[in-house]
């Protein structure tokens, strides 16, 4: 992180070998295709790189720093990627039905993963996806799946116990 | 305020996700400041949320990395690249940023950054090449029209040289048979072998002049006109040779020879002693009306 900050690119190899799965594993889980997953990986590190001057320490882990950066370019090129196709009109229910369906194949890696993902219940997991890789809230979540605020909010709360239990 | 109540309005999490907006997030930096509970509770949330993201690690294909490498040094060499603009200062910090669809006014500019960069690059593309294609079109459709034009133009100018060569020839070949007639009347007039014959008006036109040309040896005529009545119509002037005494037709006078326009040759005659003209029906007559005669003079 020093390296980093002394602008040595070294140290971008070694963030790339720190970083790169638990990067590449999310924004590929958010954009789906290869190609774009490495396209958007490659433009956050440019991002992080150009911007790391301004990451503050004191407020957050530099894992939850880039990790949002790597989250929000993957969100922000699946929207503007399904505006350009003109697929705006299709309804938010269908094209998160379709995130959802798309379940990575199992890997290694996967094993943490499926852990967790037995201490969740469907519901809990599907309302993390959706806040997590679909950049929706809570409210959003709430009208995608017709539920009132509060149980969205519960149930994400709830969810979000469990995952932070699991670690610790 | 209610610690527990706020903890479970859901805000933290929110923050946790990024969907705040600045100054939400500014408060809850600030209640977390305040409230080590508050504090404690929002880390779980990261925490948590980041072993999720930790759990979906995909270890991305070995040839993948050197790629990266490699263009992220290239652009990072290429500063004005809009891909280089810095985070904004609230992005820097552990709190994700506004996604791009929050209803919130205050959007983080980073994200719209984000999804403005992907648009231009692909549509700036297109749309030159749009842009080009529409500008040819336009372009071949204005040569048309001005080949078009510059054709249809191009055949009327030739249709009037045409016309004009045409005009012009005529022009030529009439003035130069009249030039032709006007050399031979000329050289009537110079030639000594014509003795000119005065006729003075009848007291019917006291005014009435003409002169006649006559050539013995060749028996040629020629008639002068200088002033004559205006005749009625189906009448015209006739010329007859005195010889003898005895009237013989020397012809009649075209209108542009009676209006002395123009010298008129006239059937030849073998003998004469005098000229008279008289008006006729139009075409001659074999006798002459005496009684219209006009002009007469002797040799």
């Amino acid at each position: 992180m020093q390296r980093l900050r002394d602008r040595d690119e070294g140290a971008m190899t070694i963030f790339y070998d720190k970083y790169s799965a638990a990067l590449y594993g999310v924004i590929l889980r958010i954009v789906k295709k290869e190609e774009i997953a490495e396209d958007v990986l490659q433009e956050a590190m440019v991002k992080i790189w150009h911007s790391f001057p301004s990451y503050d320490a004191d407020k957050g882990r530099l894992f939850t720093w880039v990790m949002n950066v790597c989250r929000n370019l993957a969100i922000d090129k699946i929207r503007s990627r399904q505006y350009r196709v003109g697929s705006r009109t299709q309804p938010i229910e269908e094209s998160a039905a379709l995130r959802q369906a798309a379940e990575p194949s199992f890997r290694p890696e996967h094993i943490g993963l499926q852990e967790m993902t037995r201490q969740l219940n469907p519901e809990q997991r599907q309302i993390v996806d959706l806040l997590y890789f679909g950049g929706f809230t809570q409210s959003e979540v709430a009208d995608e799946l017709n539920l009132p605020l509060g149980t969205v909010k519960t149930r994400a709360r709830a969810a979000i116990k469990v995952l932070s239990k699991l670690i610790r | 305020m209610n610690i527990q109540e706020y903890i479970e309005s859901g805000i933290l999490e929110e923050y946790a996700l990024g969907v705040l907006n600045e100054v939400e997030r500014a408060e809850v930096e600030r209640i977390a400041r305040e409230h080590p509970e508050v504090a404690r509770e929002l880390n779980s949330i990261i925490s948590g949320l980041d072993a999720y993201a930790q759990a979906h690690a995909i270890t991305p294909p070995a040839e993948m990395r050197d790629r990266v490498l490699q263009n992220w040094q290239q652009a990072i060499r290429q500063p004005q690249q809009p891909a280089a603009a810095p985070l904004s200062g609230d992005g820097s910090s552990a709190t994700p940023r506004m996604v791009a669809s929050a209803p919130a006014p205050a959007a983080a500019p980073v994200q719209q950054e984000a999804v403005v960069r992907q648009l231009p690059t692909q549509e700036s593309g297109s749309s030159r090449t749009r842009w080009l294609v529409a500008a040819s079109v336009a372009l071949l459709l204005l040569s048309g029209i001005g080949n078009f034009l510059l054709y249809n133009r191009l055949k009327q100018t030739e249709a009037n040289l045409e016309v004009a060569q045409t005009e012009q020839s005529r022009y030529a070949a009439t003035q130069k048979a009249a030039l032709n007639e006007r050399d031979q009347q000329l050289s009537v007039l110079r030639n000594e072998a014509f003795r000119a014959v005065e006729l003075k008006g009848t007291p019917k036109a006291p005014d009435a002049l003409a002169r006649v040309y006559y050539n013995a040896k060749t028996k040629a005529v020629y008639v002068d006109v200088r002033n004559l009545p205006e005749l009625p119509t189906g009448k015209q002037y006739q010329l007859w040779a005195l010889d003898n005494g005895k009237p013989v037709d020397a012809g009649v006078l075209a209108t542009a020879t009676a209006t002395g326009d123009s010298i008129q040759q006239m059937k030849d005659i073998a003998s004469a002693q005098a000229f008279a003209m008289t008006v006729e029906d139009e075409g001659g007559v074999a006798s002459p009306t005496l009684s219209t005669m006009t002009v007469i003079g002797n040799l």
